[in-house]
């Protein structure tokens, strides 16, 4: 049996915050925001990232693609196309997609020798 | 109307009197004899990807865009005179039509060989010199409005201080190139830590036709490319993962496309001080600048050469070059890391970001006066100079009048 299309086509992560410090070995314990993408169906799904902030206008498409059947996991710390992204610094991303998605969103702060890890699904906007 | 103009990364941005696209020998020269009898000034300008204000006048700036192509080859001597504002990426093909290629090429290939030639541009790879260093026979417009012929064999001197001149010896409008048989080469990029790289850089520099690394300061990664000959036996590199790998001719595999646009800065260190220097940089990269700084660093190696400005003259060359997002701030972050890259002896590429002017750049270079001798025999009026060669050359404007 083969899973069809799941998810949304519009997502949203309000609370990004990359965490500047970090400890231990990198790019293993390197305090990151992460996106972790789904896509279950059978079309790579093409993304646009649209990163919001606090004091300034917002910086955007960054463009990324999924293929078709597979997730894609990245830290938002290594986006550089159209800009790096500041550390440190409020944010909130939307993701578009060109298929169905799922998205998921995690923090990994190792700031502090004992590491913490937070995670949770991001919004689903309306379409 | 006056038109502005912006080079590649949109970080030099003016408005020249003029712009002139000559068509032909006798245009320019009618050009230049014009703008010396108005008492005007002139620069000339390739494809406009430097990023030092080279070009920069508000008088008449002059396109080499009609010079063009591949005039002449010689397959058996393995040279050819091309057009001096043919694009590296056009020529390449060009030359590959005649069984000819350059030697070497650098990560992108959008530049004009003039203006390639004029700023030093290099790839990577220990034995390999930079492109100036092809340059055996030139034609170009001089101040006076002269149609000048130089050859290696004629004019040995005159072709050293060529190699590198900024565009301020003269106009060139053809150049002859020393090539290669047109070759293949198996690319292949590896993605390791760099402390892992590091351990193995010395190797990896030797047992490479060209290698090079970048290093991504938000990570400790870096991605590792080498390039061989096909044929050559290519060992996997047990510390890296393999990435992706690609074989065909060299003007198809050595340069990559970017439309991501990028402002940089570029020292060449001697070779022996690489290793230390970038260590240094990681370290300050990593305690200061990461909030800011997402994008990579450039490691290369280069072959030394005997061209009067080249950053390689005499010494072979490690070089490190930091690179920011165009429309991110970057002078704060190339001002902190400078220091570091001139305390390990380093000279800055002509055509990137740097601070250097005349009193800190003529200790660096021991040929400097016989250049500025030639380019004043040449030039006496300075016709071809703007503000900002005159201060990086150290030439007094009254002692001009």
């Amino acid at each position: 049996m083969t899973h069809g299309a799941s998810g949304r086509t519009t997502w949203a992560i309000p609370g990004g915050h990359i965490p500047l410090a970090s400890t231990g070995h990198e790019p293993t314990f390197v305090s990151c925001d992460k996106l972790c993408v789904l896509n279950t169906s059978a079309t790579d799904a093409q993304l646009a990232l649209t990163i919001y902030y606090s004091d300034r206008d917002a910086v955007g498409p960054y463009p990324l693609s999924v293929a078709a059947r597979r997730v894609r996991h990245l830290r938002l710390n290594d986006l550089i196309e159209p800009e790096a992204m500041p550390l440190e610094v409020p944010y909130a991303c939307v993701v578009l997609s060109s298929v169905p998605v799922v998205v998921q969103f995690s923090r990994r702060d190792s700031g502090q020798a004992a590491t913490a890890i937070t995670g949770g699904i991001a919004f689903p906007a309306a379409e | 109307m006056p038109t502005e103009w912006t080079n590649w990364s949109g970080s030099l941005c003016f408005t020249p009197n003029t712009i002139a696209v000559p068509a032909d020998e006798d245009e320019l020269v009618a050009i230049v004899r014009h703008a010396a009898l108005a008492g005007r000034t002139v620069r000339v300008v390739g494809a406009g990807h430097s990023s030092t204000p080279l070009v920069e006048t508000s008088d008449l700036l002059v396109s080499l865009e009609q010079f063009s192509g591949v005039l002449e080859h010689n397959t058996a001597a393995r040279t050819a005179t091309v057009g001096a504002g043919t694009r590296l990426h056009a020529l390449g093909k060009q030359l590959h039509a005649v069984e000819l290629a350059l030697e070497n090429l650098g990560d992108v290939d959008v530049q004009a060989i003039a203006g390639a030639i004029g700023t030093g541009i290099h790839g990577s790879g220990k034995t390999l010199k930079i492109l100036s260093s092809q340059l055996v026979g030139l034609r170009m417009v001089t101040a006076s409005g002269e149609l000048v012929e130089w050859t290696e064999q004629e004019q040995p001197e005159e072709l050293r201080a060529a190699r590198v001149a900024l565009g301020t010896l003269g106009i060139f409008t053809t150049v002859t190139l020393q090539l290669q048989p047109a070759f293949q080469l198996h690319r292949r990029e590896w993605c390791a830590h760099v402390e892992d790289a590091l351990d193995h850089l010395e190797q990896l520099v030797e047992q490479n036709r060209n290698f090079d690394f970048y290093w991504y300061p938000r990570s400790d990664e870096a991605k590792l490319r080498t390039m061989n000959s096909p044929e050559a036996r290519q060992p996997d590199l047990a510390f890296a993962r393999l990435l992706d790998e690609q074989a065909g001719w060299s003007h198809e595999i050595i340069p990559k496309q970017r439309t991501l646009r990028f402002d940089e800065m570029e020292y060449a260190l001697p070779a022996d001080a690489g290793p230390a220097c970038f260590r240094d940089i990681r370290q300050r990269v990593k305690a200061k600048w990461r909030r800011s700084v997402g994008w990579r660093l450039l490691y290369r190696t280069s072959a030394a050469d005997d061209s009067f400005l080249s950053t390689n003259y005499e010494r072979s060359s490690v070089t490190i070059s930091l690179h920011q997002n165009n429309s991110l701030p970057y002078q704060a972050y190339f001002a902190d890391l400078e220091p570091i890259l001139r305390a390990y002896g380093g000279r800055p590429h002509w055509g990137k970001k740097h601070t250097l002017l005349a009193a800190e750049l003529r200790p660096l270079y021991p040929c400097w006066e016989q250049f500025q001798h030639i380019r004043q025999r040449l030039d006496p009026q300075g016709l071809l100079l703007n503000t900002y060669l005159r201060d990086l050359f150290g030439i007094d404007q009254e002692a001009l009048r």
